[in-house]
C-alpha cells in the first residue's frame, strides 16, 4: 500500500519558498488504481516525485507498505510526463534500459522487451531511434520501459494524454488488466475527468496550488465494466463526471485568473 | 546538399577551376606575366617537392608535422573530454576550477608558444605540448557546457530505475556529450595543425612550419608553395576524416535506421 500522509512541499524560489501542496494526504492500496486530477501546475507531477524519492517532502511522509519510501525502489515504477526515452538508443534498446540497469543477461531481456514492442503496437520499430516515432509512439514505448520491470507500485504522470483515441482505449484497458491481474498498486495523473472515472477505482481532486486534497471519489465503475470503453454508458458516469467538474471548479473567470 | 543531377556538373566545374588556376600559374609564371618572386608555377612546386624528397627532407618535415598534429589532436581531446565529463560531477571542484580554466583559455596561443618552448625543447615535445594546450580548450569547453546543462530527467529516470551513479554516468552522461565531441572534434583538428606549426614557426629544427619559415627567408618561393600546400591537404584530408567519425559518434542523428 502506498500512503501520501500530509504531504506538504515547497519549491526554494528567488522571492521565498513557492508552496507547491498543503497536506496531502490520501491511500492507494494493493490492486487499487488512484487516479489523481487537478488544474494545470496545481502539483500533481510533483506528488509523484515525492511518491518516487526524487525530492523530499517539505512535511509529511510517503509511505510504501508502511514504510518511507527512499530513492531508486525496486517495487515502483515510473512513466514521465516529459520524454524520458534516451535519444541514442533504439527503441529496443530503451525498452531494454530498466532490465539492463538490473543485470538481466542479455538474451532473457531481449525477450522480454520484444513481447512488449509487439504487445504494444511498436512491432517494426525496433531499431528506429525515438526522434523517428510519432508522440503516440512514443509514449507506448515509455510505458513498455516502464512496464518492463514488472513494479508493484506504477506511477503515471498523463500517459495517455498523446493517444488517439481507438489505441487509448486499447491501453487503458491493457493497464487496467495488468494492475488487477498482478495486484498492483496504481497512480494515475490525468486531465482527462472521463478517463479518470473509467480507469480508476477512486479519483482525487486537487485544489489550485497550493494543492490540497478538495474531494475524494469512490468510483465503482471501473471494477463493474468488463472494458473501460463501457464506463461512459454507465448509469453513475454522468454522475461522477459532473460532481468531479463541479469540483475541479472550471470555470472560465478561474481559468483567466489563473493566467 | 547539391542535388544529384546537378552533381556531374558540379565535379566538372571545379575540376575547371582547378585546370584554369594550375594552367594560368603555369603560363604567368612562364611568360613573365606573374613575378617569380611571389609566385610559382606547378613544375617549379613539383621540381622542388622532388629535389626535397631527394634528399630525404621532404618527408621528414612533412611527417613530423602530422606527428605533432595527430598526438596533440589525440591527446587534447582526450583530455578535454575527461576533465569535461568529470568536473560537472564534482560541483565543489568544478566552482574552484572554472575561473582558472576561463583565463587560461583566453591567453592566445602565440603567446603561450614560447613558454612551451622553453619548457621542452626545439623539438617535437613542445609543439605537441601546444597542440595539446589549444585543443584541450576546444573540446573541454563544448563538453563541459553540456554536462551542465544535461537533461536532468533523463538523469531522473534512470535514478528511479536503480541506476547507480557509474551507470548513470556511462548510460546517459557519456552518451549525451557525444554531439559535443563531435563539435569539439572538428574545431580541435583545425586548431591542432595550428597549435604544430605556431610552435615550428616560434623554434624548431624540422616541420612544415620550419621548412615554410626557411623557404621564406632564403627567398626559395617554390618551396614556400610546396609546404602551404602540403599543409592545406594535409588539412582537407584531415577535416575530412573527423566528418566521416560524425555518424560512428552520433550515429542516431545520422539515421533513423541501424
Ligand atoms: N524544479 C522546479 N522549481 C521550481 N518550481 C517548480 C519546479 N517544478 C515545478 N515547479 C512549479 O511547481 C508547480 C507544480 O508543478 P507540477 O509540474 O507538479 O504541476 P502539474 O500539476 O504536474 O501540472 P501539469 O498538469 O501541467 O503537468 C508549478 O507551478 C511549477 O511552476
Ligand atoms: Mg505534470
Amino acid at each position: 500500500m502506498l500512503e501520501f500522509r500530509n504531504i506538504s512541499f515547497s519549491f526554494p524560489g528567488r522571492r521565498g519558498p513557492v508552496e507547491v501542496l498543503r497536506d496531502v494526504s490520501f491511500t492507494c492500496a494493493e490492486d487499487e488504481i488512484v487516479a489523481v486530477i487537478g488544474p494545470s501546475g496545481c502539483g500533481k507531477s510533483t506528488l509523484l516525485s515525492l511518491a518516487i524519492g526524487l525530492r523530499k517532502p517539505t512535511a509529511g511522509e510517503v509511505l510504501l507498505d508502511g514504510r518511507p519510501v527512499k530513492g531508486a525502489d525496486r517495487r515502483l515504477g515510473m512513466l514521465f510526463q516529459q520524454t524520458t526515452l534516451l535519444p541514442w538508443r533504439s527503441v529496443l534498446e530503451n525498452i531494454e534500459l530498466g532490465l539492463e540497469i538490473r543485470g538481466e543477461l542479455k538474451a532473457q531481456r531481449r525477450k522480454r522487451a520484444l513481447a512488449l514492442m509487439q504487445q504494444y503496437g511498436l512491432a517494426g520499430f525496433e531499431r528506429k531511434y525515438p526522434h523517428a516515432l510519432s508522440g503516440g509512439m512514443q509514449k507506448r514505448a515509455a510505458l513498455a520501459q516502464t512496464l518492463a520491470i514488472e513494479p508493484t507500485v506504477l506511477l503515471l504522470d498523463e500517459p495517455f494524454a498523446a493517444l488517439d483515441a481507438q489505441t487509448r482505449v486499447v491501453i487503458e484497458n491493457d493497464v487496467v488488466k495488468i494492475c488487477r491481474a498482478g495486484k498492483r498498486t496504481m497512480v494515475i495523473v490525468t486531465h482527462d475527468i472521463a478517463e479518470a472515472i473509467s480507469m480508476a477505482d477512486r479519483v482525487v481532486v486537487l485544489s489550485r496550488r497550493p494543492a490540497t486534497v478538495k474531494q475524494i471519489y469512490q468510483i465503482p465503475l471501473s471494477r463493474k465494466a468488463a472494458n473501460v470503453a463501457d464506463v461512459p454508458s454507465m448509469q453513475e458516469f454522468t454522475y461522477f463526471f459532473k460532481s468531479i467538474w463541479d469540483a475541479l471548479d472550471i470555470s472560465v473567470t478561474g481559468m483567466s485568473a489563473a493566467a | 546538399m547539391t542535388r544529384l543531377s546537378h552533381r556531374p556538373l558540379v565535379i566538372l566545374g571545379r575540376l575547371a577551376v582547378l585546370a584554369i588556376i594550375l594552367i594560368g600559374a603555369e603560363l604567368g609564371v612562364r611568360y613573365g606575366m606573374l613575378s617569380q618572386l611571389f609566385f610559382s608555377s606547378p613544375s617549379q612546386i613539383f621540381e622542388a617537392l622532388l629535389t626535397q624528397w631527394s634528399n630525404g627532407s621532404f618527408l621528414q618535415d612533412a611527417g613530423i608535422t602530422i606527428l605533432e598534429t595527430m598526438l596533440g589532436l589525440a591527446a587534447g581531446s582526450l583530455l578535454g573530454m575527461g576533465i569535461g565529463l568529470l568536473l560537472p560531477q564534482l560541483r565543489l571542484l568544478s566552482s574552484v576550477f572554472e575561473p582558472f580554466l576561463m583565463v587560461l583559455n583566453g591567453i592566445p596561443v602565440i603567446v603561450i608558444a614560447p613558454l612551451f618552448i622553453l619548457w621542452l625543447g626545439l623539438g617535437v615535445p613542445s609543439k605537441i605540448g601546444i597542440s595539446v594546450y589549444i585543443v584541450f580548450f576546444a573540446m573541454f569547453i563544448p563538453v563541459y557546457t553540456a554536462s551542465l546543462r544535461l537533461d536532468t530527467t533523463l538523469v531522473d529516470a534512470l535514478r528511479v530505475m536503480g541506476a547507480s551513479r557509474s551507470q548513470i554516468f556511462w548510460k546517459v552522461i557519456v552518451p549525451s556529450s557525444l554531439p559535443s565531441v563531435y563539435t569539439g572534434l572538428k574545431i580541435g583538428s583545425g586548431l591542432a595543425l595550428i597549435g604544430a606549426v605556431i610552435g615550428e614557426f616560434v623554434a624548431s629544427r624540422a616541420g612544415l612550419g620550419h621548412m615554410i619559415l626557411y623557404a621564406s627567408g632564403t627567398l626559395d618561393t617554390p618551396t614556400l608553395y610546396l609546404g602551404i600546400l602540403t599543409l592545406a591537404i594535409f588539412a582537407a584530408a584531415l577535416s575530412l576524416t573527423i566528418d566521416a567519425l560524425g555518424p560512428v559518434l552520433v550515429h542516431w542523428r545520422f539515421s533513423d535506421e541501424k
